[in-house]
């Protein structure tokens, strides 16, 4: 029995790797849509002028009071009806990337407020501009208290991404490779855990990654 | 601001009552047709797999919701309808219980009945080599042919020998991943959960062909009479009943209750009501075992 075990991974491993390279491809495109939009968004919700923060605010609560499956169905099946003529994979990182970008946004906008309003109030009365206060003073700051939170982010990101393979996209995702495999081979358990070894492997060294930048940037208390 | 916080709750728990009268009546419906039954039940000792199932007083069939006209949601009368649950019926009634009817996907189905899940399967199941080493089927209780359906105005899809570079939609864990993979081995599959996510794949024309039975594919032309079916035959696809290996008491039961069904008219008055009336074609219930089936499904792939 655990041969059968290590001969689900052996002889299927082509498509183990296939699934595995189309989740990191996901995973790595979402993960650059989510933190430049969320950045983007952020900036917009703490900006003084209350209509980019409202729109801000729109952006948010949009996208994160919509479960990620509704929003694959909007935006796959629903935009080709409309004539626009997505594939699925686009389709999937955006709506990943933008979905995981409100939860980033919220996540910065937090790290924001953790920056004392007086030294906003002096580097605007040293003459920065209020994009400059951002850019050179509140931003990197936020930024090193975010990053546990922002860590927490991307492994639910990549988590989530599986979502993609299992709805009507059907793209050939690494959950996809262990489905598949399940489905030729009746080997139910192996054919998941090889699937959970692969998701396990890129939430590690997302683990890995955040551990080195906190231990570099975080703010010791 | 307090009345409306109270008229909400009402209406809330007002709601919440009548789903629940919903859900009795039809309970007390599905009671009242089973209190006729045609003849007397024989009943099984108890411990035994069919005495057991009558003890507890219901039989769980997994069938296909999204399937018609085998099985299907009716958003009508909110109950699953079909050929494949008018079967699943005259099992239940046969033993005197109350049939209930879960979905089983083309991909858990199997799992489903080795976890115990299911006891019968009745969802449009192909009898082939690999799955009745896994399950018991019953004897095939219908051929279904493999085709290949496409929109009418697409030209470029003539048969399966023109599926090269074209995306080809089947369910995940059917027997169409492997026939396309032989006989058009150029396609791209796109494998879905679900058939009616094919349908919406080669509407939205992310897809440009879907493959699988001919009854399947006659369903949409039902819904979508842009699309048609399109070449020859790939396969033959004889359906049986799935049980688990060990339930052989059940398994002759139910081969029992399909050689009394193929026989005294049901099988005619179901097929004509399911499918004959779109069709036009005559009820054949096969003859050929299980072992005939395996042969068939093994020739028809080539």
């Amino acid at each position: 029995m655990p041969f059968a075990f290590f001969d689900v991974l052996t002889d299927n491993f082509d498509a183990f790797a296939t699934g595995f390279g189309t989740t990191l491809r996901i995973v790595v495109l979402s993960f650059v849509i989510a933190m430049v939009v969320g950045t983007l968004v952020a900036a917009f919700r703490v900006a003084p002028n209350p209509w980019l923060q409202r729109l801000g605010a729109i952006y948010v609560e949009f996208f994160r009071n919509i479960p990620l499956l509704v929003l694959l169905f909007i935006s796959f099946p629903g935009l080709r009806r409309a004539g626009v003529e997505i594939t699925a994979i686009v389709a999937g990182v955006a709506s990943l990337g933008l979905y995981t970008a409100a939860y980033v946004a919220e996540a910065l906008r937090s790290g924001v407020f953790s920056v004392s309003k007086g030294q906003i109030e002096a580097s605007l009365s040293l003459g920065f501009s209020y994009p400059q206060t951002l850019r050179r003073i509140v931003l990197p700051q936020a930024f090193r208290t975010v990053i546990s939170p922002l860590g927490s982010l991307i492994i639910a990101m990549i988590k989530n991404s599986a979502i993609l393979g299992g709805s009507i996209l059907a793209l050939d995702d690494l959950l996809k490779a262990g489905r598949v495999i399940q489905s030729r081979t009746f080997e139910t358990v192996p054919s998941f855990v090889w699937a959970a070894a692969g998701y396990l492997i890129l939430t590690g060294l997302a683990t890995v990654a955040i551990r080195r930048l906190e231990t570099r940037y975080a703010v010791r208390r | 601001m307090k009345t409306t916080r109270w008229l909400a709750i009402l209406a809330l728990a007002l709601g919440l009552v009548l789903a629940g009268c919903g859900e009795d009546d039809e309970e007390s419906g599905g009671a009242q047709e089973e209190s006729t039954p045609a003849a007397e039940v024989e009943q099984f000792e108890p411990g035994t797999p069919l005495g057991d199932i009558q003890q507890e007083g219901t039989i769980t069939i997994g069938v296909k919701y999204d399937v018609p006209p085998f099985g299907f949601n009716n958003p009508q009368s909110g109950t699953v309808e079909g050929f494949d649950v008018d079967l699943g019926r005259a099992i239940a009634e046969r033993l005197g219980v109350e049939p209930e009817f879960i979905e089983a996907i083309s991909d858990n189905r199997i799992p489903f009945l080795q976890d115990g899940t299911a006891d019968v399967i009745l969802s449009t199941m192909t009898i082939n080599e690999e799955r009745v080493e896994q399950i018991a089927f019953s004897d095939p209780y219908f051929i279904a042919k493999g085709r290949i359906l496409h929109k009418k105005d697409d030209t470029e899809i003539t048969g399966v020998d023109a599926l090269a570079g074209k995306s080809v939609c089947t369910a995940l864990g059917s027997t169409y991943e492997a026939t396309l993979k032989e006989q058009a081995p150029e396609a791209k599959l796109k494998l879905v959960d679900s058939y009616s996510e094919c349908l919406e794949s080669l509407q939205n024309g992310s897809v440009d062909a879907v493959s699988t039975d001919d009854v399947i594919l006659t369903g949409m032309i039902i819904q979508d009479d842009t699309l048609e079916l399109v070449g020859e035959e790939l396969t033959q696809e004889p359906y049986g009943a799935g049980i688990r290996t060990e339930n052989t008491e059940l398994l002759e039961f139910v081969n029992e209750t399909f050689e009394a069904y193929k026989t005294d008219g049901r099988y005619d008055t179901a097929f004509e009501k399911w499918i004959g009336q779109y069709t036009g074609a005559q009820p054949e219930p096969p003859t050929i075992s299980v072992d005939e089936a395996v042969e068939l499904v093994k020739q028809s792939a080539g």
